[in-house]
Formats: structure tokens, sequence, C-alpha cells
């Protein structure tokens, strides 16, 4: 019992991350009917600004004395980073492919995925290179700022492994046989919130009634007056913000993070929208959690090395058997 | 002066007389490496030789993603399932000591045969769901790979893969490789051509511009979907077979994904559905990072600018495929190159 406890809120964990993923790509198709395949990597840069942000904190002994407006801060960081990158990729690699053929975007899209992932892999050589031009004798930047660019570029990303500092510790409470830790429940709670934001945001404000235009119909909503563009830009900022979110919880949680983190948690979320029916946003988190709990009842019974077959399994049966989810209706009608 | 610039070279990509004198100068370069002497050569022909494995792959995709449209990014699962076939059946591993004509063509059809079976649920998606479904199946053999460690040996890898003997001939060094993998690339070209221009090629051509159309008017899609995913396994298949006795030994981790990623680059940047195309493709991906090995280190980041740059600017391709001209009236027009497919 207490076991089987342990796990499901495991499992509601792992959902967290999953969910709050998933919400990026739902929102994403929903607007412009594509699959963000670089979404994975924006919450992987979500994560290294979160690293890089608590790291600088945590040097100045801000984390010590304020250790939740440092957890704060970090979230910010993080949110922010993510939903930038995620706005200048919207830009840059999808806006001028928006009337090309569906495979064009995709193929865009896993560029910007391995863009993203080599930028951040590279950060300390490009630190270096830029450093090092100079014109005749002279430097490009002055020496105090050529040391500052180098010293940020390697706190902030690199081939290797980097690590939060473990702000939560193990710490946590107990319900009679059942321990849980602070982290897990910070994670559950922020995600929860989050969604229940994301919810109102969409269903309550006129961003919200905007967004639902465009993804029901881009021209008619344009002769509406809606931006079109601005309601596409704000669905990836604000898509990417909660990427970030789940990347920096997953920091906090997991501890070590790497340029290729991204992947496979993007994946899961992907087959988490998928489930719950893509393009719909209760459907995401539904499908995320699932996801979750299927993932923790699979070590159940098989090894753990497994976990990840079963979610790719799920995917690929959820697809064949009904590809537009449980929650989602015939056609794609609701969409977001 | 940038719009004249880039349509200038536009046409001149798109000369016959261009390709033509392109295709007969690059076969005659890759034909005479082997035989002069110069130093390094020997790394020569093995980033030749593996270009041209990479042009094998590339055949083998273009037939999944160019010809039939049916979008694949998890065409490593194909090269993985070839190569660890010839691992068991030509290695002391099991202690089989096939010969190698025969490890090839089980390779090839055991490939083609999972992928038909993999094919089969999936008929009924288009475009990305497709993509994602194949990625997964890609991820799935590789995670196999790694995790069925009595099989497979997991991490470790299987070493020691026999040589290759054909008709006495001990294949030794990769010189023989080198022509091995050239003499199969010109008859997988030739075979090709035959195909795009039977009835097959067409149901392939009518299915990727439009699929509704093409079963409207009687295509049976199915068939010819199970036939080009049959097809394009093979090919990733031999190509598998090829790598893994090349090498000598291979491991999981030489078919991750970055690996469906590279030879769907190649037939992009090729030109989708142009099968002369794949061989500029694999010769700029392959070979020209490792010419410039100072910039190894940022091989990978320019291949995603690439793609990004390349979809945007030039969607179709170094060498787009022709549009068929039709009696009567041309059928190509500027919008209708630019629709890959959806």
């Amino acid at each position: 019992m207490q076991k089987l406890v342990e796990q499901l809120i495991n499992g509601l964990t792992v959902g967290s991350f999953y969910a709050l993923i998933a919400l990026g790509y739902t929102m994403v198709y929903g607007v412009l009917s594509m699959i963000n395949f670089a979404h994975g990597d924006i919450f992987m840069v979500g994560a290294y600004f979160g690293c890089f942000t608590i790291t600088q904190l945590s040097k100045t002994g801000f984390t010590e004395s304020n250790p939740v407006l440092a957890i704060i801060f970090t979230f910010i960081a993080g949110a922010i980073g993510a939903a930038l990158t995620g706005i200048t990729i919207e830009k840059f690699a999808y806006r001028p492919l928006r009337k090309a053929s569906r495979l064009a975007t995709l193929i865009s899209a896993i560029g910007t995925s391995i863009f993203l992932q080599e930028f951040v892999r590279l950060i300390p050589k490009f630190g270096s290179l830029i450093t090092s031009i100079h014109f005749g004798e002279k430097n490009l930047f002055p020496e105090s700022w050529r040391a500052a660019i180098i010293n940020v570029t390697q706190t902030f990303g690199g081939a290797m492994v980097k690590t939060y500092p473990g702000i939560l510790g193990t710490a946590g409470i107990k319900l009679g046989e059942i321990s849980i830790s602070y982290s897990r429940i910070l994670i559950m709670a922020i995600a929860i919130v989050f969604m229940v934001l994301l919810y109102l945001l969409v269903r309550l404000t006129k961003l919200g009634k905007a967004m639902r235009a465009v993804s029901e119909d881009k021209e008619t909503a344009a002769l509406m007056g809606i931006d079109v563009n601005k309601i596409i830009s704000n669905t990836f900022f604000i898509g990417s913000a909660l990427a970030g979110i789940a990347g920096v919880m997953m920091g906090i949680f997991y501890l070590q993070i790497r340029p290729t983190m991204g992947f496979t948690p993007g994946i899961k979320a992907f087959t988490a929208a998928v489930v719950g029916g893509i393009g719909n946003i209760p459907g995401a988190m539904l499908g995320g959690y699932l996801l979750g709990l299927a993932e923790v009842i699979s070590i159940q019974f098989l090894p753990a090395v497994y976990k990840d077959i079963v979610a790719f399994a799920i995917l690929i049966v959820m697809l064949i058997v009904k590809p537009t989810g449980i929650l989602g209706g015939s056609g794609g009608k609701n969409k977001l | 002066m940038m719009k004249n610039n880039s349509s200038f070279l536009k046409n001149i990509l798109d000369q016959k007389a261009f390709r033509t004198v392109l295709s007969a100068l690059i076969s005659v370069i890759i034909l005479s490496i082997p035989l002069f002497n110069f130093p390094q050569q020997n790394l020569w022909i093995r980033i030749i030789g593996y270009a041209g494995l990479y042009i094998i792959l590339g055949l083998g995709l273009l037939v999944h993603v160019g010809l039939a449209g049916m979008f694949d990014l998890g065409f490593a699962a194909f090269y993985a399932i070839g190569a660890y076939t010839c691992a068991f059946l030509a290695s002391p591993h099991f202690d089989l000591h096939l010969p190698f004509l025969a490890v090839i063509l089980i390779a090839g059809a055991l490939a083609a045969l999972i992928g038909t079976l993999i094919c089969i649920p999936v008929l009924k998606l288009r475009g990305d769901y497709l993509g994602i479904v194949t990625l997964g199946f890609g991820e799935i053999v590789r995670m196999l790979l790694m995790n069925l460690t009595d099989i497979t040996n997991g991490s470790q890898g299987i070493i020691q893969i026999d040589k290759p003997t054909i008709f006495g001939i001990n294949f030794n060094n990769s010189t023989y490789f080198y022509y091995f993998i050239f003499a199969l690339i010109a008859l997988l070209l030739f075979l090709l051509n035959r195909i795009i221009h039977s009835r097959t090629g067409r149901a392939w051509l009518a299915m990727r511009e439009d699929e509704d159309v093409a079963q409207m008017s009687g295509i049976d899609t199915s068939k010819y979907k199970l036939l080009a995913f049959a097809i394009g396994a093979f090919i990733g298949g031999l190509g598998g077979a090829i790598f893994a006795s090349w090498q000598g030994s291979i491991f999981p981790d030489n078919f991750n994904m970055n690996v469906s990623i590279n030879i769907l680059c190649v037939i992009i940047l090729g030109g989708l559905g142009n099968h002369f195309g794949v061989i500029l493709g694999a010769m700029a991906l392959i070979a020209l990072p490792d010419i410039l090995r100072g910039f190894s280190d940022y091989r990978m980041i320019i291949f995603g600018l690439l793609l990004i740059i390349m979809m945007i600017l030039r969607p179709q391709g170094f060498l787009p495929r022709k549009a068929p001209q039709f009696e009567g009236k041309s059928s190509s027009s500027p919008d209708h190159e630019k629709e890959v497919q959806s």
C-alpha cells in the first residue's frame, strides 16, 4: 500500500512535467496546425536559464538568505528565457514558412531543434571565439569584459552536465508511512497553478478568445480585426514559458541538466498531447498525467529501462486507434 | 542584386546540361580516387566511401519520403536491422559465418519484412503524424538493441564481424568496400530510374501529389505504400549490412536519431524526389565536414541552420525533381515546385 501510493505520487510528479510541456505542443498545434519539434529543446533552454540564475544567486549567498525568493527568480528566469527563445524561433524559423508545406515546416523545426541543442553545447566556445576577435593590436572587448563574457558563457552552457544546487534537499513531510518530499509537492502545486491559470486565460480573457478564434480559422479571425501574427507570437510565448517552467522543475528535481535533455521529455510530452487530443488544452493535462501514471505502472511489471519503450508504444497505439485523442473531437474541431 | 544572383544560380542548377556535366565529373573523380597515389589516400577513401554509404541510405529514404511521400523519421531503424542481421549471421557472436552475398540479401529482406509490418498499422496516417510514429519506432529499435543484452550484447556491441569474401576476393581493405559501395549505388540508381518510370513510379507520384485523388483514380494506395516502405527498408538494410562488415564492430549508438536526421538532410539538400540529388547531398553533408576537419565541432549547428535556411530559401533542394512534362502543356509552374508535399 505504502509503496503503491509513493509510486502514484511519483507518477503524478513525472506527469506534471509532461503535462506542462504538452501544453506548449497543443497550443502551437492549435493555432498553427504544426508539430513544434523544437519544443523539447525550448524546455531545455529554460532549464539552462534557471540553472544559470540559481548558480549566480548561490554564489552571492542570496539563496541561503532568501531561499523562497531565489526559487521564484529561478522560475521567472527559466520561463522568460524559454519564452523569448520560443518567439524568436517562431519569427525566424516558422513565420517565413507559414504558407509552405507542412513537411517544410517540420524540417525547419528539426533544424531548429538541432540548432538549439548545439548552441547551448557550444556557448563556451562562442564565448572564447568572440573574445578573441581583434583588429590589429586592439581587441574588440576591453579586458574586464572579456573575462566576464568567458565566465558567463562557461557558467551558462557547455557539453558537460550542469548541476543545479540542491535547494530543497530531500526533506519532506510524512503522512503516516508515506513520505513526500517538498520538491514533489512544489512541482505538483506549481504545475496545477499554471494549468488553471492557462485554462482561465484561454477561456475568459480577450487574448484567449483571440487565440481560440485564430485556431478556428486564421483568415476569418484576421477579417474580424485580430492581429494573427501577434496572437501566434503570444501563443508561442505562453507555451514556451510553460516549457521553461517545466525545465526549471526538472532541474530542481533531478539536479542534472544537459543539452540533449529535451529530446525524451519532448517526445513523451508530445505523446501526452496526442493521447489527450492534440489542440485540446485540458486534453494535454489529462494526457500528461495519464502518461506519467502509465510509466510508473509499467515499472511494476517490466525492468525500468523499458519505460521509454512503453511511452513510444502508447504513442503508436494511440495514433493508430484514435489519432484525435481522448478529448479531441472528430476532425480537430475542438481546438484549444 | 541579391535577387538576380539567386535566380541566376537557380537557372544554372536547373539546366539539364549542367546536371549531366556535374554527374559525369563526380563519377570520374569518385572512380579515380583509389587509382592514384596521394597523401592521406586511405583517409580519403574512407571519407568518400562513407559518403557513398549515406548515398545508399539516402536512396532508401528517398523511396519513402521523396517518391511515395511517406514521411519517415526513423530510417536508422532499418539501417540498424540490416547491420545487426549481418553481425548475427557473420561473426563469432553466434558462431555463424554465412557468405556475404547471402548475408546482405537476408539483411535487406529482414528490414523489408519489418518495414512492411510496421507500415500496415500506420497506413492511414499522413504527413507529420507518420513522421512521429516512425521516429518512435526508430527509438524503440535502438532501445531494444541497447537493452536486450542476451541477444545483442547491449551497449558492448558486437565485434569481430567477418570481412566479406565475394567470388574469392577478400575485402581486406577499404578500397574493396569503396568500389563495392559505388557499384551498388550505380545498380540502385539504374533500378530506381526504372521504377520511377514504371507504373509503380507513376502511382507513387500520384499518391505523393494528392492521396485522395490517387485513390479516386483507382490506385491501390495501400499496396503502393507497402511496396514503397518495403523497397526503402530493403535498401536501408543493405546499407546496414555493408556498414557492419566494413566497420567490423557495431554498437546501438551507431543508429540513433541523429543518423535518421542526417539521412533526411542528405535527401532534402539534394532535392526531394531526385535520385541524383542524393549524391550531391551526401557529398555535401557527410564528406564536407570531414574535409573541413577544423570545423567538426560546428558540424551539427551548421546542419541545423542549413536546414532552416534551406527550407526558407530553396525548399526544393539543390537539384529538385523535375515535374513531369505531359503532352500538350507544361505542368510545372514556379509555385508547383515549392509544394514539396504535405
